[in-house]
Parts: structure tokens; C-alpha cells; sequence
């Protein structure tokens, strides 16, 4: 026999629907966008257990007709495309064709539509098999609703989430949706709790700023500021960019023609944009709506079209130019920081000589001073101590003749290490059996530095600060159903949080170690991020880690700082004694290898 | 403009203008004085936008004329002039010619015209007080505002006036001090609701000296403190205070009363071991028994014990040292009261001005507790 077959039809359905259906919140995504597309003006999503139950959606767009709502289940039907030609210009949301078909391959589905009252249409499928199909009564519209998703799928059924995760997914799709849409209605409910309410408001500026409003609160909103318009013919750039107060959190939404996408290529202009124009790195709001000439833009990079490609290289300039507007006067009143005309780019190992070894403390001034001869200054009688300290510094930093020894263990990695001195005050030479070693010393010191205060941290009993007023969490739905689930491990660590009528959740005690700005910025940054633990001990190691890194960081010592060698075997003894020696709490390299066997091959021994 | 000034007056009113000039200005106008010779006198401002003063000293001028002078230079300046006057030229360029004795100087300066106009509080009512008191109030209040600089509605203190009182209160979140004092005035319908007066108009109220009472006005966004020939302008900083009234807790009933000093210096003991990360002391209050502790993982532990009169329940409470600090440091009374209820709800404190009368409870300070 053969042992190669022809997978059956059924089979290759339902590896295709992999692709666009993933979990419950990917076939809300394709549902919504059909219903947008079909010029819906109220769309209503119900969900059961998360959405892996059920999944509803109803919307009183234009509907079908019987032959249409029988081919809407057929692979790579759709009413959007017929030729190549098409597919250069998607204006619409869902185009793939596949939507449909791919959800019916894994479901329970049951279709009723009506393009007018009265004529209205019942299919149900199964796993791609029409069972029925039935007049029914409907006004205008379409309702499709999704049961038992992956029922013939126990592979990617057992990969789906606790229900409150596949929730909450759902839930940030639909918020995606409703920011792109402000002029539409948009209800979420989840076994009948009302999550999402927003009713309709209009297509503009002031529209979409209501809409955030419904979502996101009051704070948030009376933040933005509205980015001045911008773009070529044909192109439109708007949205709005938060103030100074709204850099807590990761509220970035990314909008291009609609659709909610992550493009790192908008991402990181708008990271160098604040970078450039407010000279720190903490990333206010932002609702960014790019609207490109469909044949302008390639969205068919990625089966979840959450990527896209501009063709016009020139457009992400317009854009860094419309957001640096924005933040200039998000920023308020205050003019723009003036840079130097000249800005001398920061670079960390540039050679500036020895003169620019940073000034020594006086106890490491006292260190050098022992390294001298003695003798020598104790003649002269005269003790020019600038001169004759600087010298001694830089003799001492680079001139080491004598290097020493240190034997370094910890468990069972033992190791031979000896210091051969200090590369322009920044990174040390270590030789060992193997090769030579580059440590920087700044990143090795925060390691230590960091190790010592986590485990410090982590021993205290945390100490809890109470509020006066309980801090109200101005919260999305989604950011609300994450955060309601941390409250009880959040507790511990000092976090304490209150629930109130309505399901507001309110801060009430801080940890001592946090001001209240810090330790609200922390919670909702646990709110936002996307993939956040529960259990209690990783969450804890999560905050006291975010703390300590911090506090490592700026106690370290920096570079172009010249180190006495006993400070350097403290350093490299106290770097191999930890859990983590080879990297920074950051996450980069405290050590760079050059083994003997690459030194041998580059220098033509091999 | 060419003007004789006395070298002293000039920097009395120098000093003042100090606190307004703000030092990191971004615009470069910002960190400059405006001069103005007209008449007899010298008028000059300085302003952050937020915050203007507009002062001034008697001057022969011999020619009238204005320039804005870099503020940090020009003071230097005049502080090391050892003659008792000052010309001041204005020279072409906008430059301008110091000269004192045989000193002699020439700095840049910027067109009067490219300084800000200040804000002019027009108003048809004006309140009276004396400085003394509001430099009082303050005093007491100050370290309990917010530097926070997100938390932009605590960045001040909130300044409350009815026809018999004068009221000022401010708070950062962990602690609340709240001042109130008689006042008796008519037309002070303006405050009834409270205006948040930013922190650098409270402390250059501060730096004021002198008998002359002050003169209050608002009108919608701005305040106008003026004191003799001086007027501290501020604007009213926006954003809702907390509701501090229904916050302070009035139904404690345990009370105990010790003396002001002794806790001061016992708390300031025990912190030395109280954390460097986060700073906590016990205290631990039986009959007639105060026992403060603090421990530390990487330090020790400390303890001390201070009399008091207490003939309650015992009861304990932790709380930041600072706080207490800052609580004590800004009243004089022999005694202090803190009034408590359990580890969880908050310590106000009041000073005991007068054992028989209600004195006292004029100033109060909420602290929120820490689980220690």
C-alpha cells in the first residue's frame, strides 16, 4: 500500500481554518469584520464559557439571500473578490474567503439571515456539513451563531485558555473595533454581564474621543490631545496622542484602514518620536488611524492580517512628522526642550582618552594613592594632589603590572580566573583556562547589585502603605477583567485592591518601596500586558523584579569609571557568586567570550 | 535707560525674584528679569508662567527705558558689588553696563518687548490678612503637598475663606494637614468654595518679611497676593481636591497625649533602623506606655520607650517616621494628641495648645498607617 495519501477534503478544511482560526477571539474578529463589511450599524456579540461555548453575533447590516448564504460556507467564497485585479485593492476588513468556510470546518454553526423582514434564511452546518436549511422570519440582518468551536478538533480545543483568558481576548478585539468604528454600536456581553456598551457617537475626531470615553474613562480622554491632520492625497493621518500623565499603561492602538494591527515598523517610529521629542522613554497614549489607498498597502503579509506592508516608503515619514506635531503639543505649553546643536551622540565606549576618566571618589582615590610609591611624593615633600591623583588613577586603571589571581567557585562550576586589567574604565579583561573574557562592568554590577536587593526584597515582609482617598482604576473592559483576576494575588506583595459596586476596581494600599504614581503605573501595566501569570509567586518575582532592576540600574557604578583592582576582584567574585552571571537584569550581556581556539583561527594557527 | 540704584535694595528685592526664576527654563525669556525705569523707580518681574512676581525699588532715573536681564548672572553680580550704588546703562545691542565703584560690567540682555505680560487680576472685592499669619499657615501645611508632578491637583494647597475663618489644607495621598484660623473680614464669598494655590506661590510667600498686611484678589484663573509694593501673581491650578472633610476620621476614641519633643526625638532614634527602602516604625501604645520599634532584615532591630498618658486599650500602629517627623517639626506645642483607632485606620494628630481649651484643634494632621 501507498504510504503516501491524499488527505481527505474534511481533513484539509480544518488544517486551512489553523490559519484563521485560532480561538474563540479569532472568530469574533472574522464575524465582526463581516458584519462591518456587510454595513452594519449595530453589532451585538454574546458569548458563553469564554466564547469556547458560544459565540453570537448578531447585526442588522444587508443580510443574504439563500443561494449567498449557502456559498458563504464554501472555501474561498466571497463577495469581495473575483479577480487578481481585486485583490490588488481590498478596501474591505475580511477578503480571504476563507472566514466563513474555516469556522464552519471546526463548529456548530447556525446562519440566519434576511436581506429584507421576512425573508429570512436558517443554515446549519457542522464540521462543513449542511444539515438544514430553512425559511425563518429575521429583520434586516444577519445572525451567526458559533457553538462548540474545535468540536472535531481535540488538538487545538485542548490548547484554548481558561475561559476568563479566551474572554478577555474577545474582548480586546471588539475594543479594537469599536475605536475603528466610533460611528457603530457595539455590545459585548458574556452570559448576560454587559461588558461592552458603547453606543454609537460619530465618525470624527470629537466622535472618537466620546468612543474612548466609553471605553476607557474620563482621565484618559480629557488626556489626549488630537493629532493635526496630515498626509498626502489620498492618505489620512488623525488620532490622538496622550499627555505626560498618560505613561502608565501600554494603551497603543494602531490603526490602518480599520483594522487593529501591530506593525513594529509604526511602533518603533513612534518610540523614537517620544525618545526625540520628550527626551524619556515613557510612552504617553496613542490612537494612531492611517488610512492608505488600498492598492498602497499589502495586508496579505499574515494570515491574521495583523501586519501589513506600506509601499510607499515616504508615508511612516508622514506619519513620525504628524506624531512629533502631536507630541510637541501633548507636551503643553512649554517649548520644546532645545537640543544642542551638535548633540554629541551618546557613545558609551568611545575612546576620550585618559583625562576623561571620571573623577575618582575619595575612597578610591585613597586605593590608587596605595598602589604608588610611596617613597617617591614623601621626598618631593609638595603634593599636588589633582595632578599627581590623576595620574596615579590612570596608572592605576591601565598601567597594572601585576596582575592578580583570583580563584572563584560556586557550586560545582569551578573557576580560574585571573584580571588582567580594565579596557578605558569600562570593561574588564579576564583571563581564563579557555579564552579571555570582556565583562562590562556596568551590567555586571547591576546583576549583582540586583540579586542582592531581590533576594533582600523578597525575605522582607512587604510593608504596605495605605491611601488616604482609595485611587479609583479608570480601566478598559479588558484591562478590568484582567486585573479583577489578580486582586487576590496582588494582595501579598502589597498591592490592595479594592472592588466596588460595578465592577471599578480602586486602589487602597501601596507597597512602601512604590510612591502611589509607581505602584499605579505597575498596576496598570498589569492590566495591559498580554500575557500576564496569575499564580501568586511568579507575579511577585514579576514586581519585585520591575523594582529592583530599577534601583540596580541607577545605584551601579557607570562606565569610564576607573576601578582599583581590589574594587575589580570584588566585582568579578561577586558576579560568578550569582544565579544569573551572564547578563544585566535588562537583559544583555554582562560577559563576551573570545575562546583561545577563535583567538588561534584568527590569528592563523589553525 | 540709564538708573542709580542702592546696591542693597536692589538686592533684597533680587533675592525675592529668585524663587520665581525658573531654573531649568526652557524659554530662554524665562530666566530673565524685566526692568523697568520709569519715574523714581525700578520696576522689575520675573515669571514662570505659573507664577510671576512684580516688585520693584526707588531709582534716580536718569533716563527712562526697559531690558530683560539674565536673572542668575545679574544677581551674582550685584551680590559681589562692593559700592553702595549702581548705574545701570542700557547700551546699544540690548546689552547692559553695570557699573559700581570701579567695577565694571557689560551683559547681554534680551528686548523687554520678548518677555511675557503678566496676568492683571482686576477685582472688585480684595481681602485682608496679615503675613504673619498666612507665613504661619503655610509653615504648616507645606511639607504635606504632593511632588508628584502627575498628581498635578495635589501639586498645592487648597485655600478656603469664609467671613470668620481663613483655611488651608493640603495633602499628598499617605498624609493630610489641614490649618484653620480666624479671620474676620467681610468679602470672602470668592473663596467659600477654595482655590488651589500652587506650591511656589506658598513658599515665596514665605521668603516675605515685613509688617505690611496682604492684600488678596482672584478672578477666575488667577490669584494676586500683594504685599506693600510687591504683587505675587499665581495661577489657580486646576483639577478637583479630594473631598479632605469627609477623609479626616472624627470618631477615634483612643487618645493618647505625649509630649511633643520626647516622640520627635524617640521616633528619630528608632528610623535609623527603620529601612532604607521603606520606612516604617511601630508604635505600640499601652497604659501610659509608648513603645516604638522598628526591624530590619539587613540592619537590626531598635526600640525605645516614651511616657505618655494613655489609660485606653492597647493598640498598635505602624508608620512612616517621615511623616511623623514632618507632623512634629511643624507645630511648637509642648504636648501633641494623636488620636487612633486600630493598625488599619488612619493616626490624626493634633497639637495640644492649651490643656483646658479646643486651641489645638485648629491644626490636625492625618497619617495614613503602614502594615509594618
Amino acid at each position: 500500500m501507498a504510504r503516501i495519501q491524499l488527505l481527505p477534503d474534511h481533513l484539509v478544511s480544518q488544517i486551512a481554518a489553523g490559519e484563521v482560526v485560532e480561538r474563540p477571539a479569532s472568530v469574533v474578529k472574522e464575524l465582526v469584520e463581516n458584519s462591518l463589511d456587510a454595513g452594519a450599524r449595530e453589532i451585538a456579540v454574546e458569548l458563553e464559557v469564554g466564547g469556547k461555548r458560544r459565540i453570537r453575533i448578531s447585526d442588522d447590516g444587508s443580510g443574504m439571500g439563500k443561494e449567498d448564504a449557502l456559498l458563504a460556507f464554501d472555501q474561498h467564497a466571497t463577495s469581495k473578490i473575483r479577480d487578481f485585479e481585486d485583490l490588488q485593492r481590498v478596501a474591505t476588513l475580511g477578503f480571504r474567503g476563507e472566514a466563513l468556510a474555516s469556522i464552519a470546518a471546526v463548529a456548530r454553526v447556525e446562519l440566519l439571515t434576511a436581506e429584507a423582514p421576512g425573508e429570512g434564511w436558517r443554515v446549519r452546518i457542522e464540521g462543513s456539513r449542511v444539515r438544514s436549511v430553512e425559511p425563518a422570519s429575521r429583520a434586516r440582518g444577519t445572525t451567526l451563531e458559533i457553538a462548540s468551536l474545535f468540536f472535531n478538533v481535540p488538538a487545538r480545543r485542548k490548547f484554548l485558555k481558561q475561559p476568563r483568558t479566551e474572554l478577555r481576548r474577545c474582548v480586546e478585539v471588539v475594543q479594537g473595533y469599536c475605536l475603528a468604528c466610533p460611528d457603530i454600536t457595539f455590545r459585548l456581553s458574556h452570559e448576560g454581564r454587559s461588558i461592552i456598551d458603547a453606543t454609537a457617537t460619530s465618525a470624527d475626531g470629537e466622535g472618537l474621543r466620546e468612543r474612548i470615553r466609553q471605553l476607557f474613562g474620563d482621565q484618559l480622554a480629557d488626556a489626549l490631545v488630537e493629532l493635526p491632520a496630515g498626509g498626502a492625497a489620498g492618505e489620512s493621518i488623525r488620532g490622538f496622542v496622550g499627555k505626560r500623565e498618560t505613561a502608565k499603561g501600554r494603551r497603543l492602538f494602531i490603526f490602518v484602514n480599520g483594522r487593529l494591527i501591530r506593525d513594529r515598523q509604526v511602533l518603533a517610529t513612534y518610540y523614537r518620536a517620544v525618545r526625540d521629542e520628550w527626551k524619556h522613554d515613557e510612552y504617553p497614549s496613542l490612537f494612531l488611524f492611517l488610512g492608505v489607498p488600498p492598492e498602497d498597502l499589502d495586508v496579505n503579509v499574515h494570515p491574521q492580517k495583523s501586519e501589513v506592508r506600506f509601499r510607499d516608503a515616504s508615508f511612516v515619514h508622514r506619519v513620525s512628522r504628524v506624531l512629533r506635531e502631536g507630541l510637541v503639543s501633548a507636551r503643553g505649553e512649554e517649548a520644546a526642550p532645545l537640543r544642542e546643536a551638535w548633540g554629541a551622540a551618546e557613545r558609551p565606549l568611545a575612546w576620550s582618552g585618559l583625562g576623561a576618566v571620571s573623577e575618582p571618589s575619595i575612597h578610591e582615590t585613597a586605593a590608587a594613592f596605595d598602589t604608588r610609591d610611596a617613597g617617591a611624593d614623601a621626598q618631593s615633600g609638595v603634593w599636588d594632589w589633582r595632578r599627581d591623583g590623576r595620574q596615579k588613577i590612570a596608572e592605576a586603571a591601565y598601567d597594572r603590572a601585576s596582575p592578580s589571581e583570583v580563584p572563584l567557585s560556586r557550586g560545582s562550576r569551578d573557576r580560574a580566573v585571573r584580571i588582567l586589567g580594565q579596557y578605558k574604565g569600562a570593561i574588564l579583561l579576564l583571563e581564563t583556562p579557555q579564552g579571555l573574557l570582556l565583562m562590562d562592568q556596568h551590567a555586571a554590577h547591576e546583576r549583582v547589585l540586583y540579586e542582592k536587593l531581590a533576594r533582600a526584597m523578597e525575605a522582607e515582609e512587604p510593608k504596605v502603605q495605605r491611601l488616604l482617598v482609595p485611587q479609583l482604576l479608570e480601566l478598559s473592559p479588558s484591562e478590568r477583567l484582567q486585573l479583577d483576576s489578580l486582586v487576590e494575588s496582588l494582595q501579598p506583595m502589597g498591592l490592595q485592591l479594592e472592588r466596588l459596586s460595578g465592577g471599578d476596581l480602586a486602589l487602597v494600599g501601596v507597597p512602601a518601596v512604590l510612591s502611589d504614581q509607581q505602584a499605579l503605573s505597575l498596576v496598570l501595566e498589569l492590566a495591559a500586558s498580554e500575557e500576564q501569570s496569575t499564580d501568586p509567586a511568579a507575579l511577585k518575582r514579576q514586581i519585585l523584579e520591575s523594582v529592583a532592576a530599577d534601583r540596580a540600574c541607577k545605584a551601579a557604578i557607570k562606565i569610564h569609571h576607573a576601578l582599583p583592582m581590589a574594587q575589580m576582584e570584588q566585582l568579578v567574585a561577586s558576579l560568578f557568586a550569582c544565579d544569573d552571571p551572564y547578563s544585566c537584569p535588562h537583559g544583555r550581556p554582562t560577559l563576551l567570550e573570545m575562546s583561545d581556539a577563535e583567538l588561534e583561527r584568527r590569528f592563523g594557527r589553525r | 535707560m540709564e538708573i542709580v540704584v542702592s546696591r542693597e535694595e536692589l538686592v533684597a528685592e533680587l533675592a525675592l525674584l529668585q524663587g520665581i526664576v525658573e531654573r531649568r527654563a526652557t524659554i530662554p525669556v524665562l530666566s530673565h528679569l524685566l526692568f523697568q525705569a520709569e519715574g523714581e523707580r525700578l520696576s522689575l518681574a520675573a515669571t514662570d508662567l505659573d507664577v510671576s512676581l512684580s516688585t520693584g525699588c526707588g531709582a534716580e532715573v536718569l533716563r527712562p527705558g526697559q531690558l530683560a536681564v539674565q536673572a542668575k548672572k545679574f544677581t551674582e553680580i550685584v551680590r559681589a558689588l562692593g559700592a553702595d550704588e549702581v548705574r545701570l546703562t542700557l547700551a546699544e545691542g540690548n546689552n547692559l553696563a553695570i557699573e559700581s565703584g570701579r567695577s565694571r560690567f557689560r551683559i547681554r540682555g534680551l528686548e523687554a518687548e520678548s518677555f511675557p505680560t503678566l496676568p492683571k487680576v482686576e477685582s472688585s472685592s480684595e481681602l485682608e490678612f496679615p503675613l504673619a499669619t498666612l507665613r504661619q499657615m503655610i509653615g504648616k501645611v507645606l511639607f504635606a503637598i504632593s511632588s508628584e508632578e502627575s498628581r498635578f491637583q495635589l501639586n498645592g494647597a487648597l485655600f478656603k475663606a469664609t467671613d470668620s475663618t481663613l483655611e488651608l489644607v493640603a495633602t499628598d495621598g499617605y498624609r493630610l494637614a489641614r490649618v484653620e484660623t480666624d479671620f474676620s473680614g467681610a468679602g470672602a464669598e470668592g473663596l467659600a468654595q477654595g482655590v488651589l494655590v500652587p506650591r511656589k506661590a506658598l513658599q515665596e510667600i514665605l521668603r516675605f518679611s515685613g509688617e505690611e498686611p496682604v492684600r488678596f484678589r482672584r478672578n477666575e484663573h488667577h490669584l494676586s497676593f500683594r504685599i506693600g509694593d510687591r504683587e505675587l501673581i499665581s495661577r489657580i491650578l486646576e483639577g478637583t481636591f479630594p473631598d479632605y472633610e469627609r477623609v479626616i476620621a472624627r470618631d477615634h476614641e483612643k487618645k493618647p497625649v505625649l509630649s511633643r519633643e520626647a516622640l520627635q526625638l524617640a521616633v528619630r532614634r528608632v528610623s535609623l533602623l527603620s529601612g532604607e527602602r521603606a520606612r516604617g516604625v511601630l508604635l505600640r501604645f499601652e497604659a501610659d506606655l509608648l513603645t516604638i520599634s522598628a526591624a530590619n532584615p539587613d540592619l537590626g532591630e531598635a526600640e525605645e520607650q516614651v511616657v505618655c498618658r494613655y489609660d485606653g486599650e492597647p493598640v498598635q500602629i505602624g508608620l512612616n517616621p517621615d511623616y511623623i517627623g514632618h507632623f512634629l517639626g511643624a507645630i511648637e506645642s509642648n504636648e501633641v494628641r494623636l488620636e487612633l483607632k486600630d493598625a488599619e485606620s488612619q493616626c490624626v494628630g493634633f497639637p495640644i495648645e492649651d490643656p483646658e481649651g479646643e486651641a489645638g484643634d485648629r491644626y490636625l494632621c492625618v497619617i495614613m498607617p503602614m502594615h509594618v
